[in-house]
């Protein structure tokens, strides 16, 4: 499964949010997220992807730029 | 003591024996123990230890995106709390009245989720715990998200006094109506400490309950000469308090009435109780009230089932009482429902509402040798009716020695 995938996917079946707002383009905060489900978004998707976001690198506000930095880590690791 | 009354006017249960009120009474006056043998923990590190556990499963009663920030005490609350305010008539399109207060009691909050961080620490070697771990310990979770599920914008506390916590909950509720401070308030309690840690720690101080050599499982068996000790249970249990005239007002079914709350502090041990702390917390309650010990038909006791808990209830019984104490009903009913610790209380008090509403005392399941140091009227096995009752107690005396007796008065 992709970064984005994932992330679709916890977002529905976890966090409830509607499949039809769900978006490379759309961000976070749009789609209802606070910001202590944002890090336990992330929290995982590092447990997925076994990797560790810095966090300086935490910047992203779309699910695209996201699954960007994501897969960059991924690649960073030798995978 | 003067000022406003203040009613019960509805119950919600997530309890051993279920969630359904009636169904819930009608169990325990048959003496019917929730209590079973499993296997707690890890297939190393485990034992076979008594517990009064619920299969508890929120479903679609608490939206899926608010589950992964409520730890499992604060899903009860949340749940015990929408059965409440749906017993009350409260409740509309999911909210409860904006202008209530909330007041719980918990323990330890979170219990399962401390549990896991540090298991996280110990066995992965890693400071990478998850990020709701400190708010889903907090013993607040179940006010807190009462408030948020419901839309209650009221003041919300949370009472944590260890195995008084609920009862000190609905003695502080009730004095903010009574005293003018609020009209409706949402109280209970709740506590979810059945993870292995929490259970091996109460087993170390050597309070729980041990197996009976007839295996009959009646592990709880308090006022017995053959009690052992006391079975932890789980659970959460929502009183809705109003005010008279809100009650009048909206036509509600007035349940029971609260009549007076004492509190006291033993100033003696950690674990041991005291007479005489006990005693002034029922002095007090009485005195709060303005009833005399002798109208008092039947008292809710604490009485867990450890060997120094329930002769030191009794006498402190006979002292409050005076000659009352020999015609007054006492009985636990944790001999079924187990000790839900910071819910126990408002379980209790529940049950000693639906005492007074169906005029039937609930009886100690498994008492059949009765100790002679517990010499009062037990209401051994069987449940009575009883056609007079009027006036009831519910006592917590908790660790710490915090104790607490709420009164309540059939509507």
């Amino acid at each position: 499964m992709t970064p984005y995938a994932f992330m679709a996917e916890v977002l529905s079946e976890k966090y409830d949010v509607a499949r039809e707002a769900i978006s490379p383009e759309a961000t976070l905060t749009e789609l209802g997220l606070d910001s202590l489900t944002i890090v336990e978004l992330l929290f995982d998707v590092e447990d997925e992807f076994e990797i560790e976001v810095p966090e300086e690198r935490a910047t992203f506000q779309t699910l695209a730029e996201a699954a960007a930095l994501v897969d960059e880590l991924i690649q960073a690791k030798g995978g | 003591m003067g000022g406003r009354r203040v009613f019960v006017t509805g119950l919600g249960f997530v309890s051993p024996h279920g969630e359904d009120p009636a169904a819930i009474f009608e169990r325990i006056c048959l003496g019917e123990s929730a209590i079973r043998m499993v296997r707690s923990g890890t297939p190393e590190f485990g034992a076979d230890v008594p517990l009064a556990s619920i299969e508890f499963e929120p479903g679609d009663r608490i939206n899926r995106a608010d589950q992964p920030f409520m730890a499992r005490a604060t899903q009860m609350a949340v749940v015990a709390t929408r059965n409440a305010l749906e017993n009350s008539g409260l409740m509309a399109d999911g909210r409860g009245p904006e202008e209530a207060g909330v007041y719980m009691g918990c323990g330890l909050g979170g219990a399962e989720i401390l549990q896991r961080s540090y298991r996280t620490y110990f066995e992965q070697h890693t400071r990478r715990v998850r990020p709701t771990t400190v708010p889903l310990i907090m013993a607040s979770g179940p006010a807190s998200q009462v408030c948020m599920t419901f839309g209650i914008r009221g003041p919300a506390h949370t009472y944590t006094v260890a195995c008084a916590s609920s009862s000190v909950a609905i003695g502080e509720a009730f004095r903010s109506i009574r005293d003018g401070y609020s009209d409706v308030v949402i109280a209970g309690g709740a506590e979810a400490m059945l993870n292995d840690g929490s259970v091996a720690a109460w087993q170390a101080v050597g309070v729980i309950a041990k197996e009976q050599t007839d295996g009959s499982g009646a592990y709880c068996r308090p006022f017995d000469l053959e009690r052992t000790g006391l079975v932890l249970g789980e659970g959460a249990a929502t009183l809705i308090l109003e005010s008279d005239e809100r009650a009048s007002a909206r036509g509600a079914e007035l349940l029971a009435e609260i009549v007076g709350f004492g509190a006291s502090s033993d100033a003696h041990k950690l674990t041991e109780p005291s007479v005489d702390g006990q005693e002034r917390a029922i002095r007090n309650a009485l005195e709060d009230a303005g009833l005399p010990a002798d109208a008092v038909g039947y008292v809710n006791a604490h009485a867990t089932g450890t060997l120094a808990g329930d002769p030191v209830e009794i006498e402190a019984i006979k002292r409050a009482f005076g000659a009352a104490a020999q015609g007054v009903a006492i009985s636990s009913t944790k001999s079924m429902h187990g000790h839900l610790v910071g819910a126990s209380g408002a379980l209790e008090c529940a049950i000693t509402a639906l005492a007074l509403r169906e005029r039937r005392i609930p009886p100690t399941a498994h008492l059949t040798v009765p100790d002679p140091a517990c010499d009062l009227d037990c209401v051994a096995n069987v449940g009575r009716d009883a056609p007079d009752l009027e006036i009831a107690l519910s006592n917590s005396f908790a660790f710490g020695g915090s104790n607490a007796t709420l009164v309540l008065r059939r509507a």
